[in-house]
């Protein structure tokens, strides 16, 4: 039986499940059903199939920016509130940081092309303009990096999509350290190309590195790099 | 270790930077109060700083997190006031409107996004638009919901069911939308 049979109406336990994911259960009622989900396929595959629709409904509400001084406020408290320093155990599970294997991948991947050696093409040394050349995994596509006092531009040629579902996040690295995110998250065009502008700078940056990432972006790298463009 | 705090101030800037909007967003459309929706969204953000060495990426996006805690921080409130005088806020217009410059075109994923979202929800009959609306942004229960518009409790839970699912299939028909 798949999921869309499971989903009709050939169980009957209550249809609570629409409810459920839309937060309109009484709390008793919440809780109960979640003791009922432990043992109903038909209600976990129903919750399951529903939850993503319930998720997107916070887009149908008119967007806006959120004003500039809840960010001051919501920044400020957070400075003020320095967090507990997390034990060894605690810092593997943070969200705030690479998961080892991603980072040994992506130090892999940097440490390769510093020995490959880093190629400016830029037009004049004039100019101010550095191009420099970035590995890609993709077959047929390519990359480059294009850094103008500080700032950069990664321009990239015949990319293939991110996986559906999935946006290529730009990450960079500073040293040896792990990569940091940036607000970057980009698709290309049809045609496989974009431009893409980040408001960093780059002084200090030893690497531009872009991942797929699961829409909305990461914390951390899940996937390994798809575009590493090494600045040092 | 000031260091290390450094860095997470900056993830957590990219962070806020990032889903901010849609969870002002959120928060504006359910409260319809400029400050209400603000202390939410801060309530929210910082309930994430506080807790974040402790975030588990299994349970999902950080977004879907960050959304969730507006969503169930508006419903708390929402349950806490005495009078609940948001239902005079239609849902064609709210009843205190953002500074225009303060609205976003900025960002086309999201733009892209929301359009589609509110097409599927647009084009639903109104019966299950109504009772999806009143749940998710209204904060009511079923039962309230039941009350209100005179109908039997099964009869409000089918017609989200209903609605749900016709937004499951249209968001399959066309390009995909996630969070």
């Amino acid at each position: 039986m798949s999921a869309e049979d499971r989903m009709s109406n050939r169980h009957d336990c209550g249809g609570d499940a629409a409810a459920y994911v839309l937060g309109a259960l009484e709390p008793a009622e919440a809780e109960a059903f979640r003791t009922h989900l432990a043992t109903c396929i038909f209600c976990r595959d129903e919750v399951a199939a529903l939850q993503p629709v319930a998720d997107a409904l916070p887009m149908a509400a008119p967007q806006y920016n959120a004003p500039s001084g809840l960010r001051r406020r919501v920044l400020a408290a957070a400075r003020a509130e320095a967090r507990p320093a997390p034990t060894p155990d605690r810092r593997r599970t943070t969200g705030f940081r690479l998961p080892r294997p991603a980072l040994a991948g992506a130090l892999a991947v940097v440490l390769a092309l510093a020995v490959i050696g880093v190629v400016n093409l830029a037009s004049g040394g004039s100019s101010g303009v550095r191009v420099i050349p970035a590995r890609v995994t993709a077959l047929d596509a390519s990359a480059q990096l294009r850094v103008t006092d500080g700032r950069a531009e990664l321009v990239v040629r015949h990319f293939p999509p991110p996986p559906a579902g999935h946006i290529y996040e730009i990450w960079l690295q500073r040293g040896n350290g792990a990569p940091s995110p940036t607000k970057t998250l980009f698709s290309v065009t049809s045609s496989g190309a974009g431009n893409i502008g980040l408001p960093e700078n780059m002084s200090g940056v030893s690497a531009v590195l872009v991942t797929p990432e699961p829409a909305g972006g990461s914390l951390a790298p899940t996937h390994a790099p798809v575009i590493v463009a090494p600045l040092t | 270790m000031q260091l290390v705090h450094d860095g997470e101030i900056r993830a957590f800037e990219v962070i806020f930077d990032r889903h901010s909007g849609v969870a002002f967003s959120l928060a504006y459309r359910m409260c319809g109060r400029r400050a209400m929706a603000e202390d939410i969204v801060q309530e929210a953000f910082l309930s994430l700083w506080r807790t974040g060495a402790r975030y588990d990426r299994a349970r999902g996006s950080v977004r879907s997190w960050v959304l969730s805690a507006v969503h169930n921080r508006a419903v708390d409130a929402f349950r806490r006031e005495v009078v609940r005088d948001r239902q005079a806020v239609s849902d064609e217009g709210l009843a205190e409107r953002l500074p225009a410059a303060e609205q976003t075109d900025l960002e086309v994923e999201r733009r892209d996004d929301a359009s589609q979202v509110r097409k599927a929800l647009s084009e639903l009959p109104a019966d299950q638009r109504q009772v999806i609306e009143l749940a998710y942004f209204g904060g009511f229960s079923h039962s309230q919901i039941a009350e209100v518009l005179h109908l039997p409790p099964g009869t409000v839970k089918g017609r989200m069911r209903l609605g749900l699912a016709k937004m499951r299939a249209a968001f399959g028909e066309s390009a995909e939308v996630v969070l």
